[in-house]
């Protein structure tokens, strides 16, 4: 990869990263039972995601491009997939509520009046708690969690392999090996936490209708990357 | 032999880990279930939990986590003479002890700033609150930061993962703090809080803040907690992380593909905990039915 190419990844990594937040359903009265989505912030669970991800990723900075992004797109939707299980275990037998979409249910997803889930076709509306806005990870949540930590992994990814090829022809291979993962690590954490002003701690992911605010995370953090892309551009290859 | 060997190392001490994690968070009322411990002065309920919400589990872990494995670090440079799975263990253990020196110090400051704060509605500064809960709290904390430590070693020097061990120790301190919010707080905020509410429903907003401040036998304090949780939701936890470390370091022993082994094994694995995810909504559904009073 070019150091020019690389900086541009950077930026293109970045604003993947803060495009998957939209996209995993993430509420923090989820602990109580009491929204649809996994129960913690969507930043944090970005965060987490992505970190696994980059972790994953790690392992096969040898193997090419290619290798690392699809390790760390799957290393997030691991984390992923089994945060959602591990969640829904919790709601089905440690409160005894079964999965469903508050949003979907009162008809205001961006499917329009229908209260039935998008992917199975099952009613959420006869399974809401009154007073709730749903539990649980249904299956329409679930795959656009996937998607999103797909998203997530391999803007991750991205970052950790372009901070990585401007640093290899400058520095000892651990020292660049750790730099590109704390600059990838910082760069998930600052566009993953952008979002959080336009999803106000609670999202259902791209059948919300608050997908539709994507274009302006993507603004914030297509600038945000880019001045941290510039930075990096400069410290490794101009100075 | 060795990549199979650290990866059930690797797998048992993220399991560890992922129970003495949920259990710290528990009983210091970390995390998302924290807004219904503040929230109870505001409805007229004293209580005597312990609430130390030093910031979002994530990061909180993430700086145990990081600060253990640094220091242990730094010693395993100075004991080099020594055996070196004697020295990153105890290295390990007197890097864990400097974390717990700053939880405890951000606990006990924590706890008081936050009661302080809800003097208008009458919350009282138990003593007993703060001195009970803290040791099991600083033990438990000491217990997650010391797994984390030895499980970055272990995919560092076993698992050879390129990066350094603090940095592996944040990234799975940011990733076990996410995991233990998301799985097993459920079981705290929704279960143990509320056990005089209805079971088989959500928390409606409106009874937020209602939660339980008795116990069996006077009133309910910190140290009730983990001994609850520990049965269902630290499980959840350490299944659930426990899982993600085994099978993510599983998928690379094998080598059928080249570099590619990996992502097609990982592949897989999603696909069918997805499939069992499907079926256990399904298997809820069909169980309890639609909600009725």
């Amino acid at each position: 990869m070019e150091p020019l190419t690389a900086m541009f990844a950077i930026i293109l990594g970045g604003v993947l990263v803060g495009i998957c937040v939209h996209f995993i359903p993430a509420s923090a009265t989820g602990a109580m039972s009491a929204a649809t989505g996994i129960a913690t912030g969507p930043s944090m669970l970005s965060a987490g995601a992505g970190m696994a991800g980059i972790l994953s990723a790690a392992y096969s900075m040898d193997s090419g491009l290619a290798v690392v992004l699809a390790s760390g797109a799957t290393g997030s939707a691991l984390m992923m997939v089994l945060t959602i299980l591990g969640g829904n275990i919790a709601n089905a037998f440690g409160t005894g509520v079964s999965p469903a979409s508050g949003q979907t249910a009162s008809g205001q997803s961006i499917l329009g009046k229908s209260t039935k889930d998008a992917i199975t076709g099952w009613d959420q509306k006869p399974y809401i708690s009154p007073g709730t806005d749903g539990h649980g990870m249904p299956v329409q949540t679930h795959i656009s969690g996937l998607i999103g930590a797909f998203i997530g992994g391999i803007g991750g990814a991205l970052v950790l392999f372009a901070v990585y090829t401007l640093l290899a022809p400058i520095l000892k291979p651990e020292a660049a090996f750790t730099i590109a993962g704390v600059i990838g690590a910082g760069v998930f954490l600052i566009n993953s936490v952008l979002p959080a002003y336009t999803l106000v701690g609670k999202t259902e992911g791209m059948f919300d209708q608050k997908i539709r605010r994507t274009p302006k995370t993507l603004i914030s953090c297509l600038i945000v990357s880019t001045v941290i892309a510039v930075l990096i551009y400069s410290a490794a290859v101009v100075i | 032999m060795l990549p199979l060997l650290g990866t059930v190392l690797a797998g048992l001490l993220a399991f560890l880990a992922g129970i003495f994690e949920d259990s710290e968070s528990n009983a210091g009322s970390a995390s998302n279930p924290n807004s219904q411990v503040q929230l109870a002065p505001q409805i007229g309920h004293r209580h005597r939990y312990f609430n130390k919400a030093i910031s979002g589990e994530p990061p909180a872990n993430a700086l145990w986590a990081t600060t253990a494995a640094t220091v242990a670090v730094l010693l395993v440079a100075k004991f080099e003479t020594f055996n070196p799975v004697y020295s990153v263990i105890f290295s390990s253990v007197i890097g864990a002890l400097v974390s717990t020196l700053l939880l405890g110090l951000y606990g006990i400051f924590s706890h008081i700033s936050r009661v302080a704060s809800m003097k208008t509605f009458k919350q009282t500064l138990y003593w007993d609150a703060l001195y009970s809960a803290l040791p099991l709290d600083l033990s438990f904390g000491f217990l997650t930061a010391f797994s984390l430590t030895l499980l970055s070693f272990t995919a560092g020097m076993m698992l050879n993962n390129p990066f350094s061990v603090p940095l592996i120790a944040f990234m799975l301190g940011i990733t076990i703090g996410t995991i233990g919010s998301s799985t097993g707080d459920i079981h705290y905020g929704a279960e143990r809080l509320y056990q005089h509410h209805i079971f088989g429903s959500g928390i409606p907003i409106s009874n937020q803040g209602d939660i339980d401040v008795k116990g069996e036998y006077g009133y309910r304090n910190s140290v009730d907690t983990p001994y609850f949780t520990l049965r269902f939701g630290a499980t959840i936890t350490a299944f659930t992380f426990g899982l993600l470390i085994f099978l993510d370091s599983l998928s690379r022993v094998f080598v059928f593909a080249g570099a590619w082994s990996s992502v097609i094994v990982e592949l897989g694995m999603i696909l069918i905990i997805f499939i069992v995810t499907v079926y256990l909504e399904k298997y809820t559904r069909d169980r309890y039915g639609p909600y009725t009073r």
